[in-house]
């Protein structure tokens, strides 16, 4: 269930590319992938599944930095495969087409050291909004100094899905820190007993999940339906898929390879 | 013709960013320099604009990124000046022969080492010793209602980019400091002063103006470092407050340079992209200043030396 991420996703950063597959033979046709740092890890798994089950039939490249850098990557043409973990904007760029090829729970994380037994929405918007600033106020917290809050920057999905979910149209205080990608939240929050942030369920690990509504953030319990703070992940084409590139997103959504892939830590659709 | 060229290649960069720019500034008027508000609030809003261009969101009050900037340039550059006009010193007129030989190489190493290294080094090992161990939680309730001290904070900011700047000021001030005629020290030296006070008032005062193109390069990489930046110095765009004394130096700062990182994510929608781009161009003209100023400054001292300019 967990990994160990932090030094991984911190060095993708610089949106460093991590080559799935050698480039050797030519004649493959390649897929380019870009965009959210939660989507990724699955993205790079199923990619793996996917060449070995198809006798290495295609290329992969995959590459971060955000869901909006996926939807404007694959809107330009530079990707063939844009990644996002929110959904359709209307701000988007026009004739894009969004696969959803699976759910993802949102996940409120705490330091270790304060393991607070359960969390509401009212609690959130009032931790994450700034109207209470000690852990002394928060019921069931162990630390006692002021809360430090990690959000992520405003073109990440998971952002999107923080404030779609928790907050409805509640602010975040202004105070707060921004990262800009799952693996920073999740360093910043496992090494400081104060902070409080939300990652995606694949980055937990080293921080303490704090249960929304009594409802721990398991994959179990996102599966079920019964967590809450649950959100879509998609792949983005320009246009319909066409290609390698709509045989890959066929083979996510329809194969039960694909599906057990994605069973391991995320919610397949059916 | 290469010259001509690249000048070419730095107007069209220069028109490209302005053009790009332009909404954002003609929006805001003056008041896109000034204070007001909370800046990752209205990056959000930007970023949130409906997609219509009549109806874009432009507003943006820009200071406390310009502040956070100044603050954190300026202390590295005049800290990294005196640390490494006394290395230089000491590598050229004191250091023994074997230091030297293993000093000099070391130094030059230093320059090249990327700046992301430094940033990660800061994040997992400086940043969460200072949020955990040096700031008190006195400090940060002092100032909770206000934002918050993780750690990440002006002072790392400033601690870790002179210590990448140091390394290329001390490489060039050293080949300064060794160019200068030996008969000038020679002479000072005949005429009854330490080595000390000859290099202090002959040797240092004839490399100025390579002490002041030093400075001038250094203060160029640390307005434009980024990576680094975003990570240690903090992801929360406030200005430092002065008035909140020792708390003033554990307060985060992030300057225009790291916000352009932290936010390359947005820039597929059109407003924010366009503010982006006004940084940027916030940026680019405040490095062609200092090129100028760093040009005045040299001229205004040539009188002290000849030859090497």
């Amino acid at each position: 269930m967990k990994r160990k991420l932090p030094i991984a996703a911190l060095a993708t950063i610089a949106l460093s590319a991590s080559l799935l597959a050698p480039t050797a033979a030519s004649a493959k046709p390649s897929i380019t992938m870009s965009g959210s740092t939660s989507v990724a890890p699955l993205a790079e798994l199923l990619a793996k599944k996917y060449i070995a089950s198809c006798g290495h039939c295609a290329n992969f490249k995959l590459l971060q930095g955000g869901s909006d850098i996926g939807v404007a990557d694959v809107a330009a043409g530079r990707v063939t495969i844009g990644m996002s973990s929110r959904d359709p904007k209307p701000s988007d760029p026009g004739g894009l087409v969004f696969y959803k090829v699976a759910r993802d729970a949102v996940c409120i994380v705490s330091n270790n050291a304060n393991k607070i037994p359960s969390i509401d929405t009212a609690g959130i918007q009032a931790i994450f909004g700034g109207g209470v600033r000690s852990w002394t106020q928060v019921p069931g917290s162990t630390q006692k100094g002021p809360i430090e809050i990690f959000v992520r920057s405003p073109g990440s999905g998971t952002q999107d899905a923080f404030q779609r979910i928790f907050m409805g149209s509640q602010k975040v205080f202004g105070g707060a820190e921004e990262k800009n990608s799952n693996g920073r939240v999740q360093a910043a929050v496992s090494s400081n007993p104060l902070a409080v942030g939300y990652v995606s369920l694949y980055f937990t690990s080293g921080t303490h999940t704090i249960p929304y509504k009594g409802v721990p953030c398991t994959l179990r319990n996102a599966k079920s339906g019964q967590y809450g703070g649950s959100r879509n992940f998609y792949m983005v084409t320009r246009g319909a898929a066409k290609g390698a590139a709509k045989q890959w997103i066929k083979w996510i959504t329809r194969s039960g390879a694909a599906r057990s892939v994605i069973g391991t830590e995320w919610v397949p659709l059916r | 013709m290469l010259s001509a060229g690249l000048l070419v290649l730095i107007g069209f960069m220069i028109v490209f960013v302005f053009s790009k720019a332009w909404p954002s500034f003609a929006n805001n008027g003056l008041a896109w320099f000034g204070p007001g508000g909370d800046v990752d609030t209205q990056l959000a809003e930007i970023f949130n604009s409906p997609a219509e261009s009549k109806s874009y969101n432009y507003t943006i009050h820009v200071w406390p990124m310009l502040w956070s900037t100044m603050l954190i340039t300026g202390g590295a550059v005049i800290l990294a000046t005196f640390i490494s006009v006394l290395s230089a010193m000491f590598i050229v007129e004191f250091a023994p022969a074997p230091v030297r030989a293993v000093l000099q190489p070391a130094i030059r190493l230093l320059a090249a080492v990327p700046s992301v290294i430094y940033g990660l080094i800061g994040l997992l090992v400086i940043v969460p010793f200072v949020g955990n161990h040096v700031i008190t939680t006195h400090q940060k309730e002092s100032v909770q209602y206000v934002i918050q001290l993780g750690g990440s904070s002006l002072i790392v900011g400033i601690v870790v980019l002179t210590v990448m700047i140091t390394p290329i000021m001390v490489a060039i001030i050293t080949d300064a400091l060794h160019s200068v005629p030996r008969t000038w020290t020679e002479g000072a030296k005949a005429l009854g002063v330490n080595r000390w006070r000859a290099l202090r008032t002959v040797g240092v005062r004839a490399a100025r103006p390579a002490i002041v193109a030093a400075a001038v390069l250094a203060t160029a990489r640390a307005l434009g470092e980024a990576i680094m930046l975003s990570m240690v110095a903090g992801s929360s765009a406030f200005a430092p407050n002065p008035l909140d004394g020792l708390v003033f130096f554990y307060e985060p700062a992030r300057t225009i340079a790291a916000t352009i990182v932290d936010n390359a994510d947005g820039l597929s929608v059109k407003p924010f992209g366009q503010t982006l781009y006004a940084f940027a161009a916030v940026l680019l003209i405040s490095s062609a200043f200092l090129s100028f100023a760093g040009w005045a400054a040299r001229q205004a001292m040539s009188k002290y030396t000849l030859g090497a300019r």
